[in-house]
């Protein structure tokens, strides 16, 4: 009986590139990045307008002279950091580090002004880290799943699934459907110029040497995230200095998230799902942890009057959506968010490649990367329950001398990526792209995923064409391949489906 | 409807749209001129076409007959529950009470009672930074930039220095570790006068 539980977990976990992973992660210096992370995405987290997906961007092509892997854990840190580092901002002056942080203001703000700052970070602190470590363990356990699904795809299912990829992130975003569709088809569109894929064919270049290697997609998401958000930034008012007092006990913040065990485990399981659900990232998740714990206890909640209950949901969600995120960018290359997003460009610009060979070969590196995960949330309970008495003083800093800073480093990260002046202008011209993309509601994150995955989806989608002899029913087959059948039909009804569903409540009534 | 008055409804957006037009036109177009092979131009054409007929009703959404407009123009969210949307537009409401709080920016054009927006100023400094830097090189253009930035949105002078100084250092880092010649413009070369501006560097870089 011991020997059969002791196979099936060897079977469950793969034991062999778990340890390997175990040892790549607490080992130097790749543990010494993961803690440069974290910090770096604490304070970049708590400036209010900054947040982890233009420090990953920034970061993004100074990794180059790093290894695959302690650059991924780099920029994987930074991201978790950053969803606890945004509540500083939220709770002490009512103005959120990041987009995910925005629930928290709800009561967090409310409790600072009630006297419990330090109680409403430590509640921020302790759910977010908590539930990100319990996270990255059903992360682990789920892994060998998640190898079964990536191994069934093909050629045509990966190109579907980019397509579907997109289609989700135009409904699960707000925004008109066609909005999104546009924002993705033209980041496969800019993608395409260069060199072609399958024959040396130079296209949409106009002689041009420089267009030669193609608009790097890693400048792109620098001028997309980066760039944008500083245009974004520069035109926003100075924000208010904390007019809260520092007060309150951090012991009873940290003692209160074990006072509500459901709603703490609740909001793990909403930002895990939410996670997983591509273009949807912890912004959704923590907004519905919030409304959904606000709903199940109306009747002794005081939400909005700095209910403690209304910061744990949010920090509760916001980590695990890391972990949840994570699984459809490393299984299928389709990102959950645009943290995830610029992550996904770190996996290729690392030469790895999402899908089979990362649950596969290196499988190791997966590992490595949720262990990281998991020890980084100890390090966040670690610094984020000592910088609390000091925390204000990160929130001080002006937003105007962040911006040129950003400028200078995202233009020579850009330049070092191929030493292209191209791949600047890119930044440039992408980056006011980006600023009124944001501004009329079209969806980056499907723009971004479209450059990025562009290659691969035209790649796969060629490789479908030949396979058929250049028939496009290989994408609508049900006998032969019911998975690019499915992936269709799913694009379809996520396509339609919003259109047709109150037309079809309609019908139900009726009957 | 007056000239002037369709001129005014023009936004940001429908200048965005008919540059989406064109290059998408162009993603059409030039696969056919230049004679692309079908492995080359079936997917970039495929593309360009969406975003062709994207562009399009995105553009005329106004006038199109109801069905069509509620496909085109008409927001979808699946995810977002009422509760969470009654959360955010709470959010939202405190957002506006913020702003509404909170005082302009001092920029040295509003000091001399002109109003430059601050992002059209971000943009265009950026852009000339851009220009420059290609032109002369950005370890010499960086400090100017950074110090001219920060003087015009009033940042006190000694920070702005520092900053300025930060920022030609960590070019310098870029050239000294990642051999890059971010010293060297396309058109003026300043280099040779690099030895002698950062002597100290490498010495301040060894201490430390």
């Amino acid at each position: 009986m011991i020997v059969e539980t002791l196979i099936g977990t060897h079977r469950i976990l793969q034991l062999e590139p778990f340890a390997e992973g175990l040892s790549i992660a607490v080992s130097w210096p790749v543990i010494g990045w993961m803690v440069v992370g974290l910090l770096l995405g604490i304070v970049l987290g708590a400036l209010p307008g900054i947040g982890s997906p233009v420090g990953m961007a920034i970061v993004l092509p100074l990794t180059l002279p790093l290894d695959a892997t302690s650059a991924i854990i780099l920029l994987a840190s930074i991201y978790s950091g950053a969803m606890f580092g945004g509540s500083i901002a939220a709770i002490l002056i009512n103005a959120p580090g990041t987009e995910s942080a925005a629930a928290t203001t709800l009561d967090g703000y409310p409790m600072a002004k009630n006297g419990l700052a330090k109680n409403a970070l430590a509640i921020a602190t302790t759910a977010s880290a908590l539930n990100g470590f319990l996270a990255a363990i059903v992360l682990v356990l789920i892994s060998p799943v998640l190898i079964g699904v990536v191994l069934a795809f093909g050629s045509p299912e990966y190109f579907l699934l980019a397509i579907l990829g997109i289609s989700l992130i135009t409904i699960v975003t707000q925004g008109s459907i066609i909005k999104g569709l546009v924002a993705g088809a033209l980041g496969f569109m800019i993608s395409t110029i260069g060199t072609g894929i399958l024959s040396p064919t130079p296209r949409f270049t106009f002689g041009q040497f420089g267009l030669y290697d193609g608009i790097s997609f890693v400048a792109a998401l620098i001028g997309m995230f980066a760039f944008a958000e500083m245009m974004k930034l520069a035109a926003q008012t100075r924000i208010a200095e904390s007019d809260v007092e520092l007060t309150g006990s951090i012991k009873k913040g940290v003692m209160t998230v074990f006072k509500y065990p459901k709603t703490t485990i609740k909001a793990g399981v909403i930002g895990m799902v939410i996670g997983m659900i591509p273009g949807s990232g912890a912004t959704t998740s923590t907004f519905v942890a919030y409304a959904e714990e606000a709903r199940s206890s109306a009747k002794d909640g005081f939400f909005g009057e700095g209910d403690p209950r209304g910061v744990i949901a949010p920090e509760g969600a916001n980590n695990p959506t890391v972990s949840g995120s994570l699984v459809p960018t490393l299984s299928f290359g389709i990102p959950g968010s645009g943290s995830t997003a610029v992550l996904l460009g770190g996996l290729l610009m690392h030469g790895l490649q999402p899908g089979p060979t990362l649950f596969g070969d290196q499988l190791h590196i997966t590992y490595a990367l949720f262990i990281s995960l998991f020890l980084g949330n100890i390090v966040i309970v670690l610094v984020g329950l000592s910088v609390i008495p000091y925390a204000s003083r990160i929130t001080e800093l002006d937003t105007d001398v962040i911006i040129p800073v950003v400028v200078v480093l995202s233009f020579i990260g850009a330049y070092t990526l191929n030493q292209n002046w191209y791949d600047v202008g890119a930044v440039l011209v992408l980056g006011v792209l980006g600023f009124y993309m944001v501004r009329y509601n079209y969806s980056v994150i499907a723009f971004v995923l479209g450059i990025v995955l562009g290659p691969i989806a035209e790649e796969n989608f060629f490789r479908s064409l030949q396979i058929s002899g250049g028939s496009y029913d290989i994408f609508f087959d049900p006998v032969n391949r019911p998975l690019s059948f499915a992936l269709s039909l799913a694009t379809l009804l996520i396509l339609i489906g919003p259109f047709l569903k109150p037309y079809l409540e309609r019908v139900v009534d009726r009957a | 409807m007056s000239i002037k008055n369709k001129r005014e409804q023009v936004t940001a957006e429908h200048v965005m749209l008919v540059a989406l037009l064109a290059l998408s036109a162009v993603f059409l177009i030039e696969p056919i001129v230049s004679d692309y092979p079908d492995d080359a131009r079936v997917f970039p054409q495929l593309m360009a076409s969406v975003v062709l007929v994207g562009s399009l009703l995105l553009l005329v959404r106004n006038y199109l007959p109801e069905p069509l407009y509620t496909v085109v123009g008409e927001s979808i969210n699946i995810t977002t529950s009422d509760t969470a949307s009654e959360a955010e537009e709470e959010l939202s409401e405190r957002e506006k009470e913020i702003e509404a709080e909170t005082e302009p920016k001092q920029t040295l054009a509003r000091e001399y009672g002109y109003d430059v927006n601050d992002t059209v100023f971000m943009m265009a400094a950026a852009t000339l930074y851009f220009f420059a830097g290609w032109a002369a090189g950005f370890l010499f253009v960086t400090p100017l930039f950074v110090y001219g930035y920060t003087t015009w949105f009033r940042v006190r002078p000694a920070i702005g220095i520092g900053l300025a100084v930060l920022s030609t250092v960590i070019v310098y880092l870029f050239i000294e570790f990642l051999i890059l010649p971010l010293d060297q413009g396309a058109i003026f070369d300043f280099s040779p006068f690099l030895p002698v501006a950062f002597d100290p560097v490498p010495f301040v870089i060894g201490v430390l």
